[in-house]
């Protein structure tokens, strides 16, 4: 790839070359806009109408003070005045530009008004002058690195004092260089550590929201790891079930053939191999988990009611409504229902004391349908660390079905997790 | 002399089938069935078995409570085998703890598992002396620092029976130890129940948790 070349080639330069190579810092004329203020909202655009209106407010007295002071033509000074703080308008925009144009300018009102220095007046900066400068250094500052400001601010001196140079030749003056300087130098100096603020803020917030994306990262993980963990679980005791059941089987009958015991004996050693391969998953998976081996099995719809007590004896009323046809489940489909409701019931608790909480079962021919659903709490919710990671495992749960999970507030100040959880994975997942 | 089982297990399967294959050894009949812990220790109460065949994982009393209601009733001789379908989970130190006297995987073989009755109801032999000394090694580095009562117990032990002990521990029968000591089988047996009696134990598996507990034994390279 051609293009690329050029890039290539760069990297072997030594610093100097490449520094020659690159466009002079002070000659970048990008835009970069004066952000708008972070807060309050509704004042975000406040620095911008200020600086407006000192331009309005500087364009007059500058041309004001040319033509009267300095006794600039009006034609020549009433242009200059207005370009003098039109440009600090066009600083918000882009500063590099502007500054340029600043320069310029200055440059001009100088050569305009040396001609006939009132006594008394000050040169080569006059105040609109120096003013309009210090501005627009400022908003360069802000917005450029520091390296690049200050070195717009050792020209901007240094235009002064050549000045200077020239007004050797002229009759004495109050020379406004060595002040105009320090006012620059100080101008700059604020807007740099602004600036320089504002990019450790942006790199903080930065820093924060990768943080937060890390943690919900994390998070996923580890509920991925308990959901394996359960369904692992699950089904090595469903193999251990067909180890014993294979065993089992040839008991059942009188004189059962050789070819029975074989395929009997064969169903149990591929059994027995699995079971060794699910301990070792499960091994893994465990390790990665200090909360240890339940006692309980894992559950089934069928402990619901020891759930709905839970709920009762923390306070909440509760009503459970199955519809369709109950028929057996799956265990991961099992499994899944059970707990996306424990968990959205334990989320009621949590957040909705003293309401009442409805859960729908709805059993159809290819979907099982769960529903849970509480009103508005009774008295104002205890603040509680933690929260939202319930939601993540419960619609990890229903996506590794294929199916899907709804959550959020209802207009009543309540909240509804709905749930739907196909019956068979659909044949593309296969 | 037939021993009797009761099996706790919540799944119909499992205890079906366990069912049948204990029916079909002879010497062992199955007496009785309970779905959870609780109906566990009332069919102990009700039936009086040798063995019990006691599921970890069961919803309303797990087996490991269970297991500790049973054995510590008073005057309780019946022996808990534990069932698990996980081996070396932190479950079977607990339920040797708790007073089992033994583990079986639910995918052991049928002649494991009546050879698990057997060596439980005897209570003459640990239950795979291998596995169960690993499971109690590993049980004692755990347990952290062994505690003084049960050490002062060992003081009221003659050197004979401490040797004795000792033995057990490594997961010799009350034969090995008799050829190992050059005694009668008998006078083993005898020093065994001496022991468990002096110490407060029950059976043999509890002796040696015991003298891993206790540091009677230091557990070495296996």
């Amino acid at each position: 790839m051609p293009r690329l070349h050029p890039v290539a080639d760069e990297e072997n330069l030594n610093r100097w070359e490449r520094a020659a190579l690159r466009p002079p810092e002070l000659w970048n004329f990008e835009a970069m806009p004066l952000p708008p203020m972070a807060r309050p909202r509704w004042l975000r655009r406040l620095p911008h109408v200020l600086i407006g209106y000192g331009a309005l407010t500087l364009a007059i007295l500058g041309s004001d003070e040319l033509v009267n002071q300095f006794r600039v033509h009006g034609q020549y000074g009433i242009p200059l005045g207005v370009a003098t703080a039109a440009v600090v308008g066009y600083a918000m925009r882009r500063p590099l530009a502007a500054w340029w144009m600043s320069l310029g300018i200055a440059a001009l009102t100088a050569f305009a008004v040396g001609g006939q220095l009132p006594s008394g007046q000050p040169w080569p900066w006059t105040v609109p002058g120096v003013i309009a400068n210090a501005a627009v250094l400022f908003l360069l500052a802000l917005r450029v690195r520091t390296r690049i400001a200050v070195k717009a601010l050792v020209v901007t001196v240094g235009v002064g004092f050549v000045f200077d140079l020239f007004g050797l030749a002229m009759p004495p003056y109050n020379s406004s260089s060595a002040t105009a300087a320090l006012v620059y130098a100080v101008v700059v100096l604020v807007g740099t550590s602004l600036h320089g603020r504002r990019e450790a803020r942006d790199r903080l917030a930065e820093q924060e929201s990768l943080t937060a994306e890390e943690r919900s990262r994390r998070t996923l993980l580890e509920e991925r790891n308990r959901i394996a963990r359960e369904l692992h679980d699950v089904v090595a005791h469903h193999m251990s079930v067909i180890s014993i059941q294979a065993q089992v089987a040839p008991h059942l009958v009188r004189n059962p053939s050789d070819e029975l015991k074989e395929n009997l004996e064969g169903i149990r050693e591929n059994a027995l191999e699995a079971l060794t391969e699910l301990r070792r998953v499960l091994g893994v998976l465990r390790s990665e988990n200090p909360e240890g081996a339940p006692h309980a099995p894992q559950p089934t719809l069928d402990r619901l009611d020891s759930l709905v007590e839970n709920v009762r004896s923390a306070g909440l009323s509760i009503t459970t409504d199955t519809s369709g046809e109950p028929h057996p489940l799956s265990p991961g489909v099992e499994l899944s229902a059970y707990r996306i409701i424990q968990e959205a019931l334990s989320n009621a608790i949590r957040h909705a004391p003293g309401a009442e909480v409805r859960v729908e079962i709805a059993y159809k021919p290819s979907v099982l349908g769960v529903r849970v659903i509480n009103t508005a709490p009774a008295k104002p919710a205890p603040p509680s660390p933690g929260a939202g990671h319930g939601l993540l495992g419960m619609r990890e749960r229903a996506a590794m079905l294929g199916g899907g999970l709804a959550a959020g507030r209802t207009p009543d100040g309540g909240y509804e997790v709905t749930a739907h959880l196909p019956l068979q994975a659909s044949k593309d997942d296969a | 002399m037939t021993i009797r089982v009761v099996i706790a297990d919540d799944q119909a399967m499992v205890r079906q089938g366990f069912t049948v294959l204990l029916n079909a050894e002879p010497g062992i009949e199955v007496i009785g069935q309970a779905v959870d812990g609780r109906e566990a220790v009332s069919k102990v109460a009700e039936l009086d078995p040798d063995v019990v065949l006691m599921d970890i994982r069961m919803p309303e009393l797990g087996g490991i409570e269970a297991t500790r209601r049973i054995t510590r009733a008073p005057g309780a001789t019946v022996k808990v085998l534990v069932l698990t379908t996980f081996d070396l989970d932190e479950y079977v130190y607990e339920a040797l703890r708790a007073g089992a006297s033994g583990f079986l995987l639910k995918d052991a073989s049928a002649s494991q598992l009546a050879e698990a009755v057997r060596v439980v109801a005897a209570g003459d032999a640990l239950l795979s002396p291998n596995i169960t000394k690993r499971l109690i090694t590993e049980f004692s580095r755990t347990a952290g620092a062994p505690r003084t009562p049960l050490k002062e117990r060992v003081g009221d032990l003659t050197e004979r029976e401490t040797e004795v002990l000792n033995l057990i521990a490594q997961g010799l029968s009350n034969a090995e130890i008799a050829s190992r000591l050059v005694v009668a089988e008998q006078t083993v047996k005898t020093h065994v129940s001496r022991i468990l009696v002096k110490l407060g134990l029950r059976d043999r598996t509890q002796a040696a948790v015991f003298a891993y507990e206790t540091g009677l034994i230091r557990p070495t390279g296996y």
